[in-house]
């Protein structure tokens, strides 16, 4: 209780916060909205909120792609070399944040790649696909394989296969670990802010930037709106990671 | 399960029009890219340059000059223009990551009063930086509480305000304080100067309720406390939402610390030319009055003043008087010698 306590008590204060009409905390002075209606006014707000969702759509996807070939190579071939791939996906979530965002930050410069909206997707879909594919390796273990020699002796071709067993099977999994990555991806502050380039501000950066000047109770209401929409994500995971009855 | 498999079609759309949303993103050729602390530039400023010189403006911001740094120093390319306090251009200068302006493209240069860079600014010359902002710290009391008050840093040894007082937590602004009171350097590197200091800082400590940076501000404005050292803009903000008429604020006459904040361009910056523009522009006598409003910092600008409001004018926490000006020293960097002040530091904080 007293550690549960002291996980949601510093969100449930900071939810009641942002509605305190008062400008610096402490004093409750009345219910508002006026901060989510500052909110809805700061453009340079919505622009970090649009870069942190594409950046997120675009390298979850890209690492669901990557993290299933891989699970789906780790689980298949039990041999030597997939021994060691399979310690080189694991590595990523290991690797200390502020780290693997200066590797990236030192390759990005030295390849001469310009810092951009494309090197931040790049780095998620790094650290996102180890994610990805760890969950699917879980589902794969359980899977029954089998089940796709019973299907293709009872005459049914890979599309089918694909479409009937894998998918259904497998389908929680992959939503997991899409909804994982895409919750990392928004979460993330360290190694975006390494490696982002002008203009490529996203939500969690833009927040820490704002801190010092802006007014905390705004900050308030942006961390409200974007926590519930993390937590919403981890739910939906969650459920479909439970095992099946 | 079936519900996923529909959904996955509509999850395809919406990546496949995302990817094309910004492949069709309008580009234009002259965009400027300004980093910059959050929430210091007046609304609409930004639109009216963008539209005046057909550019585009992309702006990014951060919190601290350590985080301006790091990104610069990182290898961080396409930030034209950049605001970093007066102690870091230095450094930045140093080691080649800012470069020098040229002042015949920034005419209202000319506006820039000459008294605050020849007497507080680092950069005299404006080499690598032209001024911005500029406040100070100084003293907030409460005119309801606090009799016979008079501006110096010696309030801190009354012994009737004892328990109603606080000092800053901050080693190099208190300890700047007690330096000036004994009418030395506050960027002395000389030990006994230092620790001379750290005696008086000990003696005002029988007085003051607590070191703080935060709590000071609370504290005055629920008349917890009566005098606090604090920094102009936090009273303003506290004044401002208040409208507290006893909340006074005011500057030492032993002199007082200044900080500056500056536009200077990197050595990687993209388009120098908008750069300088904006440098321009900010220093537009209507434009800088008009910041100076927005911030309740001042900008020393002299030009401006003039499109000032009488409230504004009359504010001591925004406008220094001209005789009091010269008497604001910034905080430097000290370097090997801040171990000194560190020490000192140490031996006030464990003092009973």
């Amino acid at each position: 209780m007293l550690v549960l306590g002291f996980f949601y008590l510093p969100i449930a204060m900071l939810f009641a916060q942002s509605f305190n009409a008062a400008k610096f905390g402490g004093q409750w002075t009345g219910f508002s909205l006026r901060w989510y209606d500052e909110l809805w006014r700061r453009e340079d707000i919505h622009q970090a909120a649009w870069n942190t969702l594409l950046i997120a759509t675009i390298s979850t996807t890209a690492s669901v792609v990557l993290g299933v070939l891989a699970a789906w190579c780790i689980h298949r071939f039990r041999t030597r070399a997939q021994r060691i791939h399979y310690g080189l996906v694991y590595a990523p979530l290991v690797v200390p944040d502020i780290l693997m965002g200066l590797s990236l930050l030192f390759l990005f410069i030295n390849i001469g790649l310009s810092l951009s909206l494309t090197t931040i997707i790049i780095a998620h879909t790094t650290f996102c696909m180890s994610y990805v594919a760890l969950v699917m390796l879980g589902r794969l273990q359980d899977f029954d394989e089998s089940m796709i020699e019973a299907a293709r002796d009872l005459g049914a071709n890979w599309p089918t296969i694909i479409r009937r067993i894998l998918l259904p099977l497998l389908g929680p999994g992959l939503a997991a670990g899409a909804l994982l990555a895409f919750t990392l991806s928004i979460d993330d502050f360290v190694i975006t802010f390494l490696v982002s380039g002008p203009g490529n501000t996203t939500l969690p950066v833009q927040i820490f930037s704002m801190m010092r000047r802006s007014s905390p109770q705004v900050i308030n209401a942006l961390s409200v709106i974007f926590m519930t929409v993390t937590f919403i994500l981890v739910i939906l995971s969650q459920r479909l990671t439970r095992p099946q009855s | 399960m079936k519900s996923f498999l529909q959904r996955l079609p509509l999850l395809g759309l919406l990546i496949g029009t995302t990817l094309m949303l910004t492949s069709c993103a309008p580009k234009r050729d002259r965009v400027l890219h300004i980093y910059i602390w959050s929430d210091y530039l007046a609304d609409g400023l930004v639109e009216e340059f963008a539209a005046a010189n057909d550019c585009e403006v992309v702006i990014d911001y951060y919190d601290s000059n350590e985080v301006l740094y790091a990104k610069i120093k990182g290898g961080a390319t396409g930030y034209d223009l950049v605001f970093p306090s007066s102690y870091f251009v230095r450094m930045m200068a140093e080691e080649g990551l800012l470069q020098r302006l040229n002042h015949n493209n920034i005419p209202n240069i000319k506006n820039i009063d000459p008294l605050f860079v020849g007497r507080v600014s680092i950069d005299k010359k404006m080499v690598h930086s032209i001024p911005y902002m500029t406040g100070a710290t100084g003293i907030a009391y409460r005119k309801d509480e606090v009799e016979d008050f008079e501006p110096s840093w010696r309030v801190f040894e009354r012994t009737d305000l004892a328990g109603r007082m606080t000092l800053l937590d901050d080693p190099r602004e208190v300890l700047g304080a007690a330096l000036m009171v004994l009418g030395h350097s506050l960027n002395t590197t000389n030990e006994n100067h230092i620790e001379a200091a750290a005696d008086l800082v000990i003696e005002w400590k029988q007085n003051i309720a607590q070191f703080a940076s935060e709590a000071n501000k609370a504290g005055i404005a629920s008349k917890e406390f009566y005098v606090v050292q604090a920094w102009g803009g936090d009273i303003q903000q506290i004044i401002n939402e208040n409208g507290d008429e006893n909340l006074v604020f005011a500057l030492p006459e032993e002199g007082f610390p200044m900080w500056e904040d500056t536009m200077a361009i990197p050595t990687g910056a993209d388009n120098v030319e908008l750069a300088e523009k904006f440098i321009n522009f900010l220093h537009d006598p209507v434009i800088a009055a008009r910041n100076i409003e927005f911030n309740s910092y001042l900008c020393p600008n002299w030009a401006a003043y003039n499109h000032l409001s009488e409230e504004t004018l009359e504010n001591p926490i925004v406008i220094i008087p001209k005789e009091l000006l010269g008497r604001g020293k910034q905080i430097q960097d000290v370097r090997e010698h801040l171990a000194k002040y560190t020490a000192a530091w140490d031996r006030v904080k464990s003092a009973n």
